[in-house]
């Protein structure tokens, strides 16, 4: 080969490099376009690979990246998922990804007793008994997520017992409340 | 002078931090104490008093009634022994089934006479819970605010002995169930508002239930009487007359124990797990 040829073959690869790095300047980092769930049994690397997904261009996919944590911490239940699962809300929070009651409420819905679909600002009579069918299914579905963070995740039997009993507890007053409220004479 | 000024506005500070952080100290107790306040009135003494008297007149009413059944039984138990079944004809067996049919008149006649006491009792207990919970819970607690209250003592850690079995009518004798709710109203004294709220519910659920039922039995009572005075002079034995018999045994006297709706507890202890500062 010849130093004309030479100088082209080089001066082509050198266009070639410069063109392919300009086109990786111009989309989204690589990592961030793949949004692949985070793999493997281990919690503590899936959170630490969501989290790094999470932040760098995957945000709009956070509620499945929550579901598949959830999902790999049921390989291994014990009580200490609840903190770790508290701490990435919090971090999530503190990137931007969730507000502050958007956590909270995840949280508690997972890993809470209390039920956040009852959360209301006026009176049982006023929300909650024209919707009580409604609110009630609504529990009905948190209930089967508190299944799966408290027990599943959480391996936590005591609280999750509790959750239960709140719900039929709840469900006995909401309808003696509501058939009270709705006989007013 | 000055001096002295500057020094008192010192102590007068220090005076305030310790003061504060005294305050700080006792925070959590008065959180915990507004907490607990105010308590939710939902069995005033004149609720009490009712639930009581309902008691007592389904008490009447199932004495007057126990000897008739006990009766019935008998005879409905001799009729088939005697294999009268398919056999009305015989002279024997139209004897028994007269005999169970005068039975079953006298105990139409005791329920007509004492059921429409009974009704106005259930009804005024009832009533009166029913004026209590709209207010207590439906109008003065949001479903977040009754929910903490229902929660709340479960945190508090009473026993499971202690809590309520939920929804009244669990097989047994309506003055009995009467009396139940009498004493757990009574022996609560008020001071578990969470329980008070599952136990108000579920007396008057259970009030509302056997009002609907008691109206329905006075409408059957007449023309079930008519019934019978009109097959006493065939001698037979309907099966409408025995459903009677067993419906009225089953809300009198209970049905046979029937297991209560609740799960079971988990058979571990409680402990303090971890709490979230995200926990609502």
């Amino acid at each position: 080969m010849n130093t004309s040829s030479k100088s082209i073959v080089t001066a082509t690869i050198a266009m070639t490099v410069l063109a392919t790095a300009l086109t990786a300047c111009n989309s989204n980092p690589p990592r961030a376009t793949a949004c692949s769930l985070p793999e493997g049994p281990d919690l503590d690397r899936a959170i630490s690979a969501a989290r790094f997904d999470l932040e760098t261009g995957c945000e709009h996919q956070f509620d499945q990246y929550f579901q598949h944590l959830l999902t790999i911490a049921e390989g291994d239940p014990k009580k200490g998922n609840k903190a770790a699962f508290s701490e990435f809300l919090i971090w999530a929070n503190e990137e931007g990804l969730l507000s502050k009651r958007q956590a909270r409420e995840t949280y508690t819905r997972y890993f809470g007793v209390k039920y956040v679909s009852l959360i209301s600002d006026y009176s049982v009579c006023d929300q909650t008994c024209p919707r009580q069918d409604e609110v009630m299914r609504e529990m009905n579905r948190e209930l089967v997520d508190k299944e799966q963070g408290l027990l599943k995740v959480s391996a936590d039997k005591r609280e999750y017992y509790r959750a239960n009993r709140l719900f039929q507890e709840t469900e006995l007053v909401l309808e003696a409340t509501c058939e009270a409220c709705g006989r007013i004479e | 002078m000055k001096t002295t000024t500057i020094r008192d506005r010192e102590y007068r500070r220090k005076f305030i931090r310790r003061l504060m952080g005294g305050c700080l100290l006792f925070m959590p107790m008065a959180v915990h104490a507004s907490a607990q306040t105010p308590t939710i009135k939902l069995f005033p003494t004149t609720v009490l008093e009712e639930i009581k008297h309902t008691g007592n007149v389904a008490a009447e009413m199932e004495t007057g009634l126990q000897a008739v059944i006990a009766r019935l039984d008998e005879q409905q138990t001799l009729y088939l022994e005697s294999k009268c079944e398919g056999n009305e004809g015989d002279p024997g067996c139209e004897q028994i089934a007269r005999q169970m049919g005068q039975s079953y008149l006298e105990m139409l006649n005791i329920m007509g006479d004492k059921l429409p006491e009974m009704e106005t009792a259930v009804n005024s207990t009832s009533s009166s819970l029913e004026k209590r919970i709209r207010r207590e819970l439906g109008q003065k607690k949001t479903s977040w605010s009754l929910q903490e209250l229902l929660v709340g003592a479960q945190s508090e850690g009473g026993t499971n002995a202690d809590k309520p079995a939920l929804r009244g009518r669990s097989g047994m004798r309506l003055s009995d169930r009467f009396h139940q709710y009498y004493k757990l109203v009574a022996r609560s004294g008020g001071e578990v508002n969470s329980s008070l709220a599952v136990i108000a519910s579920d007396i008057y659920l259970d009030m509302q239930e056997t009002s609907s039922l008691i109206a329905r039995t006075r409408e059957e009572i007449s023309r079930a009487t008519l019934m019978e005075q009109l097959n006493q002079s065939f001698g037979t034995i309907t099966p409408e007359m025995q459903e009677v018999v067993a419906g009225v045994k089953s809300i009198l006297f209970g049905e046979e124990q029937a297991s209560m709706p609740m799960t079971a507890p988990p058979a571990s202890q409680p402990q303090q797990g971890y709490e979230s500062p995200l926990n609502l």
